[in-house]
């Protein structure tokens, strides 16, 4: 078929360890990539702005919870406040005229320096008790956004986002916006496929599958833990704030509650652990879901002549969301990156799988 | 090699080259054929990752928790195919499995090990007889019978997990290992109490061990398994009379190297 | 400040805390046997106090049917959940296991208010709301009932696991392989915790109810049952109500000072801050054991 590992060899390590050791990859990721850049001619606005242009952000978010979650092995139920560190930072620089370049990295450096502060709990603690320390804190930060009116913007808790500009340019098209959301995600991809050919990578996969282990090697797991929380941390910070600036354009508490930390994790987890692809893949399905469900019920509920409630209809999407999370773990779990692999693999000799064995 | 000359009914346990594979792919062990007979003792021989544990879980049916599974062969208990009867019942049957590593209940007293390993059936004065006739055999228990089970020390552990067994009632005992990591006179005391319990109660008893030295002194029989298969078995003197066996196990004999121990259970395995 | 609003302050704190050891009892449940931190308690306990309603304001039935038909229809809900979701799941890494729980949690969660609404409903046990006065304190009924309720399932489930059935639970909570071995099944061990645990949720459930009406609020009582039962040691019971009293004093004397400096709503954080602050310094709790992570 399209994929096939036939012909493909590697005579040293350097190309062995290229950023696509299998041409078929490389090809569909430029293929992929012309399609995002040619998205704004190919898709209505309405579209590209209000389903592509969160997808992409959220992708950006979710591949750096991937980063200290499905690499470095720490689970984290505090994304979202991290994500709200930047963003709150961000706007507030932005509002008081520093330029939005320098505004996002601002975002992202308080986000770092926030979530450090989560990787000094995950220094003494791991698994179930890193999650809920984790989960504490967003905890304290959601309680601090919402009782402190200097930061979340008066009494409305609301804080408008200035207009989008970089390089002195104010950005208020919907490609430009657009454009935005996906150079940031872009950026975020190539590092995440670099991190795993970099010794920091490396480290942090030891750190994941017993960092005690990795201690002996000679790995400073308290370090590469460290590390794995703040440039994840940066990639929430900064991902919060063009989440905020390029599509939500007003920020609140709300939209980083504890419920979007699991949502993130949700994503991460549907998507696969420690997966590039599977992160496109569940922050779309986990994104669009609702709508989807939603419409399909009230269409069955149609052909079948039912009235369901609009407060029946409002949860519906809720169960749903729960039911995939749980239908994941059990069918797969490890998410729909694991599931186009398998689906890849089984199609590479189709339909002659009989010589596999 | 000569089969024992006995009919079907003698056996309380028979393995009819059995085949166990772990996860679907590992095959762990390459066709054991064993026999308990009824109320004798058998020791199961060879060196780590022989098979001789994972003989026992498919006995005792705890593959399931490790993700193998049986896949050729049979095993026969008293007469019946156990092999897709659950763990539990196969207690319940009689055959109790003494895992390897001493695993007593850490958190609980000796006492509260004994009874949880009573089946959920039995009266209360049976379970507080039963008790008795344990704390019988080993008074050590009963002095510790309050204190918490993860502080007792390897040897009462040991008994402590071998007492627990003997409370589900088993017919057929397997015993994993049970000097591991024992000083010599327990290891004695241990092996002698088990025997007067196979003598006193007719119970069955198949024995894993590595020290074979210890185990062909109180069994009538011995397996010895390498790589997954059965390479030898005869009665306990004739094999400790084995010049191989005393030069591998017993730790007798003019030093060969390891070359020729390779060599030989390379050799041997093509004859079995 | 006088020392009877102070004494006023710490046992109406004591009792919300041991409306928490309520909440609590039910995660220690589940973590003792199978070491499944069960972050859908809190939609259990939401879903208990809804089948209550369903069969005493819907069909029209008394309390005293209602509540043990929804007793006994929660604990085969328990027991299905675990036998359906989180049996396949043993031996997966930890992150797995919450994010199960938790998608339990969010599925329960909107499929009780698809059927049922989210609009608070009052439970109606019929327990006074005048308040009751001890001395020159005034203490609140309903309080009173639901600690006294907690500690009479602290008591039986203090019993239970002396009971022989109880000790097979907790030799399933020692050891998996171990308890096979001698025969204890402990798939239906683990499912009869789960099934308990949500038999916990009812009571919790319809307590909680009575004070702050059946609503979504009820799966919110999440992170103060974690905290207790965290502080108390995960897998402890004794711990649950110990640690409930402590927070629910800390909880209640502390928002009274923390208040006038931060301007209201410090309960969370004090919470949120007693978690942290066991999790760094003691994770295993005050009662707890002392294994964590095994190496």
């Amino acid at each position: 078929m399209f994929y096939g590992l036939s012909g493909v060899r590697h005579n040293s390590y350097v190309s062995d360890s290229k950023l696509f050791p299998v041409p078929a990859d490389r090809n569909a990721v430029v293929f992929f990539l012309l399609l995002g850049l040619a998205a704004p001619y190919l898709v209505s606005s309405l579209y590209l702005n209000s389903y592509i242009l969160p997808w992409l952000i959220w992708t950006a978010a979710v591949l750096g919870l991937n980063l200290v979650t499905g690499w470095a092995g720490q689970l984290h139920l505090g994304y979202a406040a991290v994500m709200a560190v930047g963003a709150y930072s961000a706007v507030h620089a932005a509002k008081f005229g520093i330029p939005w370049e320098f505004a996002l990295l601002i975002g992202g450096l308080a986000s770092s320096v926030i979530g450090s502060l989560f990787a000094f709990a995950a220094l003494r603690t791991k698994g179930l008790y890193l999650a809920l320390t984790t989960l504490a804190m967003q905890f304290v930060m959601d309680w601090v956004l919402t009782h402190s009116p200097t930061i979340a913007g008066g009494s409305h808790a609301s804080l408008q986002s200035p207009t989008f500009a970089l390089l002195g340019q104010d950005i208020t098209s919907d490609a430009g916006l657009y454009y935005v959301a996906f150079g940031w995600c872009v950026l975020v991809t190539i590092f995440m496929l670099n991190l795993r050919r970099t010794g920091l990578g490396r480290a942090l996969v030891a750190v994941r599958e017993k960092d005690f282990a990795a201690a002996i090697l000679g790995v400073n797991s308290f370090y590469y833990k460290l590390v794995a929380f703040a440039a994840s941390s940066f990639i929430a910070g900064v991902s919060g704030a063009i989440l905020v600036s390029t599509f939500y354009f007003l920020a609140a508490p709300e939209q980083f509650a504890v419920n979007v930390s699991i949502q993130v994790l949700a994503m991460v987890i549907v998507g696969g652990l420690g997966s590039i692809l599977g992160s496109y893949l569940g922050a779309a399905l986990i994104l669009l879901m609702p709508g989807v469900v939603n419409q399909l019920f009230s269409l069955g509920a149609n052909l079948l002549g039912l009235d369901l409630g609009i407060e029946t209809l409002a949860h519906i999407p809720n169960a749903a969301y729960g039911a995939l999370i749980v239908i994941f773990l059990m069918v797969e779990p490890l998410g729909l990156g694991k599931l186009y692999a398998n689906v890849r693999d089984y199609l590479m000799v189709w339909p002659f799988d009989q010589l596999k064995k | 090699m000569a089969q024992p000359k006995t009919t079907a009914t003698d056996q309380i346990l028979s393995l009819n080259s059995i085949e166990v594979l772990y996860d679907s792919v590992l095959l762990a062990i390459k066709g054991v054929s064993i026999e308990v007979p009824r109320g004798g003792m058998v020791a199961l021989l060879g060196s780590n990752g022989a098979g001789k544990s994972t003989t026992l879980k498919a006995i005792s049916g705890l593959l399931k928790a490790e993700r193998g599974k049986v896949s050729r062969g049979e095993i026969c208990f008293d007469g019946k195919l156990i092999g897709n009867i659950l763990p539990q019942d196969r207690v319940a049957m009689g055959i109790c499995h003494v895992i390897e590593g001493r695993r007593v209940f850490e958190h609980m007293t000796p006492d509260e090990n004994l009874e949880a390993a009573a089946p959920m059936s039995m009266s209360r004065q049976k379970v507080n007889s039963e008790k008795a006739r344990i704390y019988e055999y080993f008074p050590r228990l009963a002095e510790r019978k309050a204190s918490q089970s993860g502080y007792l020390s390897g040897g009462e552990q040991q008994m402590l997990a071998i007492g627990r067994a003997l409370m589900t009632q088993p017919r057929l005992l397997m015993l994993d290992e049970p000097s591991l990591g024992l000083a010599p006179f327990l290891v004695a005391e241990i092996f002698g109490i088990i025997q007067r319990i196979n003598k006193e109660d007719g119970l069955s008893v198949l024995l894993v061990e590595q020290n074979a030295l210890a185990a062909l002194e109180i069994v009538s029989h011995g397996y010895l398994i390498e790589n997954g298969r059965v390479v030898m078995h005869d009665s306990a003197e004739a094999l400790k009379a084995n010049s191989d066996i005393q030069e591998f196990y017993l730790g007798g004999g003019e030093g060969k190297n390891f070359h020729d121990i390779k060599h030989y259970s390379r050799r041997k395995r093509w004859l079995s | 400040m006088d020392l009877v609003f102070l004494a006023e302050l710490t046992v109406n704190g004591a009792l919300t805390g041991l409306l928490y050891s309520l909440f609590a009892i039910g995660l220690v449940l589940i973590y003792k046997s199978s070491s499944v931190p069960n972050l859908a308690q809190g939609a259990l306990t939401m879903l208990g106090a809804y089948v209550v309603l369903a069969f005493s304001h819907n069909m029209g039935l008394p309390l005293w049917v209602a509540i043990p038909l929804a007793v006994v229809i929660m604990f085969f809900v328990g027991i299905g959940i675990e036998k359906v979701a989180l049996r396949r799941l043993a031996g997966r890494p930890v992150i797995m296991i919450l994010m199960m729980t938790m998608g339990i949690d969010i599925f329960l969660r909107g499929t009780t208010l698809a059927i049922w609404g989210g609009s608070s409903r009052s439970v109606d046990l019929g327990v006074s709301y005048e308040p009751l006065f001890v001395g020159d304190m005034l203490l609140s009924r309903i309080h009173i009932v639901g600690a006294s309720v907690a500690l009479a399932l602290f008591v039986a489930f203090f019993l239970f696991f002396r009971s022989r059935l109880g000790i097979r639970l907790r030799a399933i909570s020692d050891d998996y392989m171990a308890s096979w071995s001698v025969g204890i099944s402990v798939e239906r061990g683990v499912g009869l915790s789960w099934g308990l645990a949500s038999i916990v949720a009812v009571a919790t459930g319809v307590i909680w109810g009575e004070i702050q009406g059946v609503d979504q609020s009820l799966s919110i009582l999440l992170l103060k049952g974690l905290t207790v039962a965290v502080l108390g040691g995960l897998d402890s019971i004794i711990g649950a109500i110990v640690a409930g009293i402590i927070l629910g004093i800390l909880e209640s004397v502390g928002s009274f000072y923390l208040d006038e400096i931060v301007g209201g709503g410090s309960r969370d954080l004090i919470v949120a801050a007693v978690l942290i602050l066991t999790v760094m310094i003691r994770p295993h709790g005050l009662f707890g054991r002392h294994d964590i992570e095994r190496v």
